[in-house]
């Protein structure tokens, strides 16, 4: 026996979430134009245009015909651009000002269990020395309904790195697709169950076994590896075609490096934190002009490091939930699985 | 000038509304032709804040934008009239620039009655009153600037032709033709020790290739997109010694601009040319230049006969097509999405600097944050800095992850280059770079 809901009820639902003033963020189709644009139906050729983004109606809910969107859901908890606090310089001396963390409930729909996962890994980073109170509040007022994947590309590796096409993990309720507009509904924590309460059917069909993508690469071999490697050729020889461009970093789930940046003129500003990336030159560039990573290889080193080694070593987990927008999204085609299945 | 001055609170600027001008003016006529309107006791409206600079070809374009910013509702450039300038040229150059940038602006969408271009001398204190009291009036007639970087609540309209949605050129079906011949003449260059690497395409990306028998890593089919001049630059690809290169005629372009900016001579390196069909991306679709023109060796067949069409422009006119706010709706909402990875810059064979001007950080010329303001600065920097430069091989927009469609930006300096100057980037490799050179004759009908 499971607990089912019609793809229009689901619908009618999250138009309930966004009637009650709640931000839903959910994969939606954005085309380029004036105002906010009708969407046309998906199709193969504009498959590459599906985002994670706040939705408007329930109508923009893409539900099926592509593989991952292309950004991550990281940018709803963590943003591109985030303001500290604002500063005045006046005469006898510097006003700082508070910036409220945004106290809007949030729900993230059709989730994939890639996306979801990745929340508990960043919920360690934001919270194992200093407490982020930016992060931390939208986290709590942020559900996670997870849509489990049906299709994967030849990017999608999570089988890889512990988690399948239906994992649980980060999710507050989880959905799967059961055909002819049905799906199956699995409440996993109070949250869940707070947001289908009442909206369930209760249904004989149950949700059969999702097949994964082939396991790529053994994630403990990728540990020792890089453990004992770090001036390997292997490096250089990999990550020649890398042009040094944040597009890995910045549609991952889990990279969350930031810069903190000022920004204003000389008599106020604000104090902001923006998304960096350890492939940026920029990134350790010392003040004196020395720097330690000087070349894309290291940089590249850095990135399967932080993610295989030193986040497991400091955290006890991967920080890859294996989604493939790196691979997806490399302008030459390298990203986390090429190097990976080179070693 | 602080900002206070400037920017008065939103409710006052509507009840008694008194333009903010900002002129950037040349040291040696304009601000001593203000100078002497003020020593003759010519009245005029004070609305005008004078920045002065040395010349107008000192004046970085960016100025212009950053007056908008932080609250102008109108600029003025203004310098010597042609002929007298102090420094010989500065004012062509700056002529010859504005030509290119007053298109970019239309294009990124900005009112271009609020900006005004003038040669004023050091004897002409009459026209500077009657300049500076015609643009107070006109501006106070069109009200403050609010549409910089805003969403219109305009109906909603995708574009009328996106790219790839052009009549589509019917091209040879694509038989992958040339992969042998391409292997079997890099296994010879790399084995008669022409070179000691091919910079080639592979199955999936790039692939350097040093030993003759890995030519067959080597690949060429429709998935053979990026621009491969690109990796020309990069120090760890030059430390593998004189390289042969694998382009497309497009990519070729690339060379050619790359070889007039003394980038690279065309002695140490073997340019391996690929006749190319087409493959699908926009660009493909009005190409004229399917065979490469000055590879070392070419490989394979394709029309040469394609001829140079206007269609390129369409998707551009579509956008073009709209009135501006809107079209700096159409930015405004396209910048959302960017993140500032910066792989438009990092996949572009023309950006070549050591250092970007937008990691410059002392002092901070273009916001580093992924804001509009941030982001509209950095992708009209981006733009500019390849105004007669661009050889629209589209990689900034085949790589941005978020799928902004850069190439329009592109498009409107490439058109801008090609009507006013007859030039087009990559094509005739002799050519004067477009800027950095001048010509008495640049129109000026734009300027009072």
């Amino acid at each position: 026996v499971s607990a089912t809901i019609s793809q229009s009820a689901l619908r009618e639902l999250v138009g309930g979430w966004i009637a009650q003033g709640k931000r839903v963020v959910g994969p939606r189709l954005v085309v380029s134009g004036v105002g906010a644009v009708r969407e046309p139906p998906l199709d193969r050729g504009n498959e590459s245009r599906i985002f994670y983004a706040p939705l408007e109606s329930s109508e923009q809910l893409a539900l099926e015909g592509f593989i991952h969107p292309a950004n991550s859901m990281k940018e709803f908890l963590f943003p591109k651009h985030e303001e500290l606090y604002g500063y005045r310089i006046t005469g006898k001396g510097i006003e700082l000002s508070e910036v409220e963390p945004l106290r809007a409930e949030q729900v993230l729909i059709a989730a994939r269990p890639c996306d979801a996962a990745a929340l508990p890994i960043l919920d360690q980073v934001f919270n194992w020395d200093y407490k982020d109170e930016l992060y931390n509040t939208k986290r709590q007022l942020t559900s996670i309904v997870t849509l489990a994947c049906a299709a994967h590309d030849e990017a999608c590796f999570c089988t890889s790195v512990g988690l399948a096409p239906d994992a649980e993990r980060g999710s507050d309720a989880m959905l799967f697709d059961l055909g002819g507009s049905e799906y199956e509904v699995r409440c996993l924590t109070e949250k869940g169950k707070a947001l289908f309460d009442g909206k369930l059917e209760a249904s004989e069909r149950v949700a059969g076994l999702l097949p994964g993508p082939e396991k790529r690469f053994d994630a403990e071999q990728v540990r020792a590896f890089v453990k004992d490697n770090f001036d390997s050729p292997f490096w250089p020889a990999q990550t020649l075609a890398c042009l040094g461009c944040g597009a890995c970093a910045y549609t991952c789930p889990t990279c969350h490096c930031f810069d903190i940046v000022d920004e204003g003129n000389i008599e106020r500003g604000v104090r902001a934190r923006n998304w960096d990336s350890c492939q940026f030159s920029m990134f350790t560039l010392h003040a004196s002009g020395h720097n330690p990573r000087p070349n894309q290889p290291a940089r590249q080193r850095q990135r399967i490091d932080h993610k295989f080694r030193i986040y497991p070593e400091k955290f006890g987990e991967i920080l890859c939930t294996g989604c493939g927008n790196c691979t997806r999204h490399c302008p030459e085609g390298i990203g986390v699985l090429s190097v990976l299945t080179a070693l | 000038m602080s900002e206070q001055n400037i920017v008065a609170p939103a409710s006052d600027r509507q009840e008694k509304f008194e333009p903010k001008i900002v002129a950037f003016v040349c040291n040696w006529c304009t601000y001593l032709g203000a100078d002497l309107a003020g020593t003759t006791r010519l009245e005029y409206p004070p609305n005008v804040r004078i920045v002065r600079l040395p010349c107008t070809g000192r004046i970085d374009f960016n100025l212009i934008i950053k007056a908008f910013e932080i609250g102008a509702d109108s600029v003025l450039v203004s310098g010597c009239h042609p002929g007298d300038c102090h420094y010989t040229s500065g004012n062509y150059h700056a002529r010859r620039r504005w030509i290119l940038f007053r298109e970019l602006l239309q294009a990124a969408g900005f009112e271009m009655e609020r900006i005004h271009f003038t040669w004023i001398s050091a004897a002409e204190g009459h026209k500077w009153q009657e300049v500076v009291t015609e643009i107070t009036e006109k501006t106070r007639q069109m009200g403050p600037y609010t549409s910089l970087y805003q969403v219109t609540d305009a109906p909603a309209q995708p574009l009328p032709v996106q790219g790839g949605e052009l009549p589509a050129v019917r091209l040879p079906d694509w038989g992958g033709e040339g992969e042998e011949g391409l292997r079997e003449t890099c296994r010879r260059l790399l084995a008669e020790d022409k070179v000691k690497v091919v910079i080639g395409y592979g199955k999936r990306g790039p692939v350097f290739i040093t030993r003759p028998e890995d030519v067959e890593r080597l690949a060429w089919n429709d998935q053979c997109l990026a621009n491969l001049t690109v990796y020309l630059k990069r120090k760890e690809i030059r430390a593998l010694g004189r390289p042969a290169i694998v382009v497309k005629g497009c990519d070729e372009r690339a060379l050619a601009v790359l070889e007039r900016e003394s980038q690279l001579d065309r002695k140490d390196l073997h340019v391996v040319g690929m006749a190319c069909p087409g493959m699908g991306e926009p660009k493909c679709e009005t190409c004229d230049v399917h065979v490469p023109r000055f590879a070392d060796e070419v490989i394979g067949e394709a029309d040469k006969s394609a001829a140079a069409t206007a269609e390129r422009w369409k998707a551009l006119e579509s956008l073009m097509a709209l009135p501006a706010p809107q079209r700096m709706s159409y930015w405004a909402t396209e910048f959302e999405r960017c993140v500032k990875c910066y792989a438009c810059r990092q996949v572009c064979p023309m950006c070549y600097c050591e250092r970007c001007l937008v990691d410059k950080n002392r002092p901070t010329e273009i916001d580093p944050s992924a804001t509009s303001k941030g982001n509209f600065a950095w992708h009209i920097l981006r733009a500019f800095h390849l105004a007669g430069r661009c050889v629209g091989c589209d990689e900034c927009t085949r790589a941005c992850p978020v799928g902004i469609d850069l190439r329009l930006l592109n498009l409107s300096l490439a058109k801008a280059a090609e009507e006013h100057f007859a030039y087009r980037a990559g094509m005739d490799p002799k050519a004067e770079p477009l800027i950095g050179a001048y010509s008495l004759q640049d129109k000026e009908n734009f300027i009072r």
